[in-house]
């Protein structure tokens, strides 16, 4: 028989991690969008002439009438902020020193949540006109990140 | 309108899209680190499997021996003081061939885990572990074997303090 052991001589806890990993591909409208992102550097909507919308990003079918949508457009690189937040906090918590907004930037009949630069956070408001700053292309990898971010026109 | 097969699903893709760059991903990692607190007993279980000793709790009232170690008997629902050192030998009482690994990849020589009725402890009572040193046709419930076990200098304190068990 055994004395038990003092607390600190017997692990206390036991650690690991679990290989988790994911690869998400964009689906076949998905695909199509980030693909023009990444080489042409455009924006791409999908236009349903039954109900006058024009999604962005571009979607296969139109959420209103349900009418498979083939009228794939460039869409200007100009939008409006919807709402915006401030963010003056890292991930981890810790503080930044240079805050980053986010914001919902409408597009179309649809939009982005995307970042603004290039402005004073003070100074943003609803309603704002917003571009999209597109990265060079050697720097395009295909991903929404290939808009640097949205800038006051 | 005729939309064809331009939306019929596919069954899977090959793993040479992901790297010609013929299609777009993203790729991402989660952070899933985790902390398991082992408690008393798995603590002082692990604490002396780095001393190269397997050790049981009996239970004062209906003199079980369990391994792993544990601080109440599941019968009586008595606590237990008593840990009491166990044999590193045991019997197989039942296993499986392993021809896949844990992410899915098919191997030729197989792993073999299972479950050994510890010496020392009482009957059917023992550990999930793994099998060694043997060729994987000969492994039949019922066989001794004894663990091999890593140097004390490798020895973390971790169930993985013994490689394998192989036949006595």
């Amino acid at each position: 028989m055994y004395p038990f052991l003092h607390p600190f001589d017997r692990p206390s806890h036991y650690e690991g991690l679990f290989p988790v990993t994911n690869r998400y591909t964009f689906g076949i409208s998905g695909e199509k969008f980030f693909r023009a992102l990444k080489d042409d550097g455009v924006i791409l909507g999908t236009h349903c002439p039954n109900c006058n919308k024009l999604y962005v990003p571009g979607i296969s079918f139109c959420n209103e009438c349900l009418l498979e949508l083939e009228d794939w457009r460039v869409v200007e690189n100009v939008g409006t902020v919807v709402t915006f937040t401030i963010l003056n906090k890292n991930l981890d918590g810790s503080q930044r020193l240079d805050p980053e907004i986010v914001a919902f930037i409408q597009m179309g009949d649809g939009g982005f949540v995307h970042r603004l630069a290039e402005i004073d956070p003070k100074s943003v408001f609803i309603g704002m006109q917003v571009a999209a700053v597109i990265k060079e292309p050697e720097e395009r990898i295909g991903s929404i990140l290939d808009i640097r971010y949205f800038k006051p026109i | 309108m005729v939309t064809g097969n331009r939306y019929r699903a596919l069954n899977s893709l090959p793993e040479s899209a992901f790297h010609d760059g013929k299609l777009l991903y993203t790729f991402d990692q989660l952070n899933t680190h985790y902390a398991w607190d082992c408690g008393v007993a798995i603590g002082e279980y692990l604490a002396k499997l780095r001393e190269g000793i397997i050790i049981g709790a009996t239970c004062s009232h209906c003199h079980r021996t369990m391994v792993p170690p544990r601080l109440f008997c599941e019968y009586c629902f008595r606590p237990i003081k008593n840990f009491i050192p166990l044999q590193d030998t045991g019997t197989i009482l039942t296993f499986s061939l392993c021809y896949v690994t844990w992410d899915v990849q098919r191997i030729e020589i197989p792993e073999i885990p299972a479950v050994i009725a510890i010496d020392g402890a009482s009957e059917n009572h023992g550990i999930l572990h793994k099998i060694g040193e043997v060729d994987p046709h000969a492994v039949h419930i019922g066989m001794r074997v004894k663990a091999v076990w890593k140097t004390p200098e490798e020895r973390s304190g971790d169930i993985t303090d013994i490689l394998y068990f192989r036949p006595e």
